[in-house]
C-alpha cells in the first residue's frame, strides 16, 4: 500500500546505497580522527573488557582486540590508518540495516493486524476487523498534512517522548496510518535477538546500535552513520529522552544524542552546495495506561530515594500484563494518543509547510546564518553542541505543549492531592508509607477531579497542554469511573479500593507513576518544584537551607 | 587581523564608553541612539537608524536599561539575522520574572548567539583610555572571540565565561550588593566589618544564583567578586553604591532616584531575588537587609544588630 500522498519514500532505494554509505561514513571517519593511536588504544582497550566477561561466540574477535593492543605500539602511521579504516568497516557494517521492499510492503499489509491484533485479540478472534479496533483506539493528532509536504521537501527528523515498549510500534503504526513516511532508527542490538522481530527490522531499514560497545570509535561512526542518513533523506526517528520515562512524567531535559548530528547533517549538505532541509518533528505518545508502570516507578523511586527506598518485587508474568493492557485499552476509545508537534528546524526555529523557518514573530530565517562565521559557512563540535542543546529546550517545550491528559492522570493527580491534604507535613516518601490509610468520600474525590479538570482545561485553552479525547467535556463522576475502570484489573494490585461510599487510596506509587504526568504542566505535585510552581529561570536544583 | 565594524545600540555614557574602546581596539564603532546631547568620543559614528547598525555590524552590543531591553530587542529583530552576534550590557534581570536579559533577545530576535557584558570596568576609564578589565559571557565560542577582538587592546583586557547565565546573575546580584557598600561606607562602618558583610552576602548571592543554574564558579570571577572588590575600593564610584551613600545621608529614595538620571537596576531587583530565594528555602539576610535598606524600614543599628547575630 503506497500512499498517493508521497512518492516513493527515500528507504526504498536503501539497498542499492548501503555499500555506498558505509564508504561515505568510513572516509568521513577517517578523515576526522586525528590521533589514530589514541582511537585504537581506546577500542582495544574497551573491546577486551567487553569481550573477556562475555565472550560468547567473539572469541576470534577478541584474539584480534589483544593482537592489536600488543602491536599498537611498534606499527608505523600507515599501518595505524589501515587498522583504523579495517575497523571503522567492521562497525560501519555492522550498524547498517537492510531495506527490503517486499518486506516492507509484507509488514504494511499485516502490521495493523499484527498490531491491531495485539490490542484487540477478542475482537480479532470474534471476526471483526483488527484493523477497525486499533483505528478507534489509536487517535493521531497534530499538523499530519504539513508534515507529509515537509517530508518532499527535506529530511524529517521524528523526535517524540518515550514511556512504553509499545511505542516504536505505535509509533511506526502512526506513520503508516497517516500516510506518512516510514522511518529509519537505531535499535538496540539485544532487540535483533528476537528471530521474528529481528527480521523485520532488519529488513526495515533498522540499523543497530550496540549499547555495550563504549570506545569513542565506535561513537564516531554512529554518528557519521546516522549524519549520513539524513544528509541523503532518510527520515529518521529517535528517542531523545534514551531510555523510557522511568517517574511516567513528560521529558523536561534532554540530551539528544544521535538527533543532534541533525545539525551537522544540514550543515555538510550546504557546504557541498546541495542543501538538504531537515526539520525536526516533535511527537508525545500517550496512553490512559502504560504497560510497565509499576517497573518503571519503582525504578525511579530507588533513583529517587537512594539508600531510603527498598524495592519490593512483585512483578506478574510479562504476557499475562499485556494481555490484561489489551483487554483493558480495548473498553477505552481513544485510549492511545500520538501526537504530532509543529515541525522545527535543527536551530528551535518554527517551520511553515512550505519549509520556511520563522522566529518567535513570524520573521523568515534562513536556518542556515546560523553556521556562518565571518560570512562563511563552518562546522564547530562545541558551537553545534550549544545548538543542539537550545533545541532539546524546544523540543521539551514542545512536548509540554503536547501532553495529552487522560482520566487515569487527571484521577491520580486529584487523588494524590487528597494524600498530601492528609499528611501536609511528609516529604514524597513519607506520604508513600501510608498505603490504605485514606479514605475519600466518592463526591468529595468527584469534586476534585472535576477542579483539576476545569484548571487543566484552561491551560488548554491558552495553549499550554491537551485534554485527551473526551476528557473536556465529560462529567468529572464519569472520568472517576473510567480511570478505576481502567486500573483495576490490570494493575495487579487496585490502585482505588471502592470501599462503601468512596475509596481507599491504595496503589500509591502507581498514584504517582500516573499523576507525574501533570507535573510538566504545573497541574501535578513534584516533591523538587513544589505545587502548581511555574518554571522561573533555571532548573531547581541547588542548595535547600540557610547559607 | 582586519578591523570590525562594532554596533551598538544604546547612547548613554555607557554605550559610548564601548564604542570608544571598540575604537581603540582598532575598529569601527557604530553608536545608535535616538538621545542627542550626550559628547560622542573621537572616531565613533553615530546613527539614529537600526538598519545601518544590523547592516554593517556582525557584532552589535545592547546597551540600554533592563527596563527597556524587550522593546528595543524586538525593534532590533528587524534588523538582524542568524549570522548575527548580540552581547548586552545590562547589569540586570528582566522585570518579568528573573528572565535573563539574554533569554529576552533570544524571543525577540532570530539571533541565538548572545552574550553578556560584565565586569568592573568603569565608563570613565573605556572614555578617557585608562587600563581595565571587562568581561563577556557566552556559551558561543565566536561571541567569545568576538568580543575579544572587537574590545580588547592595549589598555582593555576581556576575559571570556561560558558560563552565560552566572555572568549575568553575578552581574546583577553584585550590583544589588554595591547599595550596600555605598551606604556602609556613608553609615560608618568600618572596614572589617564591611568586608565580613560583603563575603557572607557573596555566599548568599552564590548559592541563589546556582539554584538558578548558574555555576559557582563564575561568581568568584570578574563578573562577581572583581565586581566587589572594585566597589569597595574605589571612590569613583559605580551608580549604585553612590545610591546606597546618598540613602544613607538621609536623602529620601524617591528623591535620589529622580535625581540620579540612571536606572537602579537593584530596587526592583532585590525583592523579586528574596521571592525567589524563598521559594526555595534559601535564606538571604544580608540581601534583607538590602531590602530593608532601600526601602527606609531599617537604621544601620537595627541592621548592623541583625547582621551581628551568630
Amino acid at each position: 500500500m503506497v500512499s498517493q500522498r508521497m512518492t516513493e519514500p527515500t528507504i526504498f532505494r536503501f539497498n542499492a546505497e548501503r555499500r555506498d554509505i558505509v564508504d561515505e561514513v568510513v572516509t568521513r571517519v577517517l578523515a576526522e580522527s586525528k590521533d589514530p593511536l589514541l582511537l585504537l588504544n581506546d577500542a582495544a582497550y574497551h573491546e577486551i573488557k567487553r569481550l573477556e566477561s562475555h565472550p560468547g561466540d567473539e572469541r576470534e574477535l577478541l584474539g584480534n582486540f589483544k593482537n592489536l593492543a600488543r602491536s599498537l605500539g611498534r606499527m608505523g602511521d600507515g599501518e595505524r590508518q589501515g587498522r583504523l579504516e579495517q575497523l571503522a568497516r567492521m562497525y560501519a557494517w555492522d550498524i547498517a540495516g537492510n531495506f527490503n521492499p517486499k518486506v516492507y510492503r509484507f509488514a504494511s499489509r499485516i502490521l495493523p493486524s499484527l498490531v491491531g491484533g495485539l490490542l484487540s485479540p477478542l475482537q480479532t478472534l470474534a471476526g471483526g476487523g483488527p484493523d477497525m479496533a486499533l483505528r478507534e483506539h489509536l487517535v493521531t493528532q497534530g499538523p499530519v498534512g504539513d508534515i507529509a509536504r515537509l517530508a518532499q521537501l527535506g529530511t524529517l527528523v521524528f523526535v517524540p517522548t518515550h514511556l512504553s515498549n509499545f511505542d516504536s510500534v505505535v509509533f511506526g503504526y502512526g506513520l503508516e496510518r497517516e500516510q506518512l513516511p516510514p522511518a529509519t532508527y537505531g535499535a538496540g542490538k539485544n532487540l535483533f535477538t528476537n528471530p521474528l522481530l529481528s527480521y523485520f527490522m532488519h529488513n526495515l531499514g533498522a540499523y543497530r546500535v550496540d549499547r555495550r560497545i563504549r570506545h569513542q570509535l565506535y561513537k564516531n561512526v554512529l554518528k557519521a552513520y546516522s549524519s549520513v542518513l539524513i544528509e541523503r533523506g532518510y527520515h529518521s526517528l529517535f528517542f531523545p529522552g534514551g531510555t523510557r520515562s522511568r517517574s511516567g512524567g513528560v521529558e523536561e531535559k534532554l540530551k539528544l544524542g544521535l538527533a543532534g548530528t541533525g545539525i551537522e547533517a544540514m550543515i555538510r549538505t550546504a557546504m557541498r552546495g546541495r542543501p538538504q532541509k531537515v526539520f525536526f518533528v516533535p511527537a508525545t505518545i500517550n496512553y490512559q495506561l502504560t504497560l510497565e508502570s509499576r517497573t518503571l516507578v519503582e525504578d525511579w523511586l530507588a533513583e529517587q530515594g537512594r539508600a531510603r527506598y527498598i524495592i519490593q518485587d512483585d512483578e506478574s508474568t510479562q504476557l499475562e500484563r499485556v494481555l490484561t493492557l489489551v483487554r483493558k485499552l480495548l473498553l477505552t476509545e481513544g485510549s492511545i494518543v500520538l501526537r504530532f508537534g509543529d515541525p522545527l528546524d535543527p536551530f528551535g526555529n518554527r517551520v511553515t509547510a512550505d519549509g520556511r523557518s520563522i522566529d518567535r514573530h513570524g520573521r523568515t530565517v534562513d536556518p542556515l546564518s546560523y553556521a556562518q562565521r565571518d560570512g562563511k559557512l563552518v562546522l564547530d563540535a562545541t558551537r553545534d553542541a550549544q545548538y543542539t542543546r537550545e533545541l532539546g529546550e524546544s523540543i521539551c517545550e514542545a512536548y509540554r505543549r503536547d501532553t495529552v491528559l487522560m482520566s487515569t492522570h487527571i484521577v491520580a493527580a486529584a487523588a494524590f492531592e487528597k494524600l498530601r491534604e492528609a499528611y501536609p507535613r511528609l516529604d514524597l516518601f513519607g506520604l508513600l508509607r501510608h498505603r490504605d490509610e485514606v479514605f475519600v468520600p466518592r463526591a468529595e474525590l468527584s469534586r476534585a477531579v472535576g477542579e483539576l479538570r476545569d484548571r487543566a482545561r484552561e491551560l488548554e485553552d491558552r495553549g499550554e497542554t491537551v485534554l485527551g479525547p473526551g476528557v473536556r467535556r465529560r462529567g468529572a463522576t464519569e472520568l472517576l469511573d473510567e480511570a478505576v475502570r481502567a486500573w483495576s484489573g490490570y494493575h495487579s494490585l487496585p490502585v482505588l479500593i471502592a470501599q462503601g461510599d468512596g475509596y481507599l487510596l491504595s496503589d500509591l506509587k502507581l498514584l504517582l507513576y500516573y499523576q507525574n504526568r501533570l507535573v510538566v504542566s504545573g497541574l501535578g505535585y513534584s516533591q523538587v518544584r513544589g505545587r502548581g510552581a511555574t518554571t522561573s529561570g533555571g532548573a531547581s536544583r541547588g542548595p535547600e537551607g540557610a547559607v | 587581523m582586519s578591523a570590525i565594524t562594532v554596533g551598538i545600540l544604546g547612547g548613554g555614557r555607557w554605550g559610548y564608553a564601548l564604542g570608544r574602546a571598540a575604537v581603540n581596539a582598532g575598529n569601527r564603532a557604530i553608536v545608535c541612539t535616538r538621545r542627542d546631547g550626550d559628547p560622542c568620543p573621537e572616531g565613533v559614528e553615530v546613527t539614529r537608524d537600526l538598519h545601518v547598525l544590523g547592516a554593517r555590524a556582525t557584532l552589535i552590543v545592547l546597551a540600554v536599561p533592563s527596563t527597556v531591553a524587550r522593546p528595543v530587542a524586538t525593534a532590533l529583530g528587524e534588523h538582524v539575522s542568524g549570522a548575527h552576534y548580540i552581547v548586552h550590557a545590562v547589569r540586570g534581570l528582566s522585570s518579568e520574572g528573573l528572565l535573563p536579559i539574554s533569554t529576552v533577545v533570544r524571543q525577540e530576535t532570530p539571533v541565538k548567539r548572545v552574550g553578556a557584558l560584565a565586569g568592573p570596568v568603569l565608563a570613565s576609564d573605556l572614555l578617557e583610555d585608562r587600563p581595565s578589565v571587562l568581561a563577556v559571557g557566552s556559551r558561543y565560542p565566536e561571541v567569545l572571540e568576538c568580543t575579544q577582538r572587537a574590545f580588547g587592546s592595549a589598555s582593555l583586557r576581556v576575559s571570556v565565561s561560558d558560563d552565560l547565565l552566572g555572568t549575568e546573575w553575578a552581574s546583577a546580584l553584585v550590583g544589588a550588593l554595591l547599595v550596600g557598600v555605598g551606604y556602609g561606607r556613608v553609615a560608618g562602618v568600618r572596614e572589617p566589618l564591611l568586608a565580613g558583610v560583603m563575603v557572607r552576602a557573596l555566599r548568599e548571592v552564590c548559592a541563589v544564583g546556582v539554584a538558578a543554574g548558574a555555576e559557582e564558579r563564575t561568581f568568584y570571577g570578574l563578573a562577581g567578586i572583581g565586581d566587589l572588590m572594585a566597589a569597595m575600593a574605589q571612590n569613583d564610584a559605580r551608580p549604585e553604591a553612590l545610591f546606597g551613600e546618598r540613602i544613607a545621608r538621609g536623602e529620601h529614595i524617591r528623591a535620589v532616584r529622580e535625581d540620579m538620571d540612571v536606572r537602579l537596576e537593584p530596587i526592583e531587583l532585590v525583592p523579586r531575588v528574596l521571592a525567589f530565594a524563598k521559594a526555595r528555602g534559601i535564606t538571604m539576610p544580608v540581601f534583607s537587609a538590602l531590602d530593608a535598606i532601600m526601602s527606609g524600614k531599617a537604621t544601620v543599628e537595627q541592621i548592623t544588630a541583625q547582621l551581628m547575630r551568630p
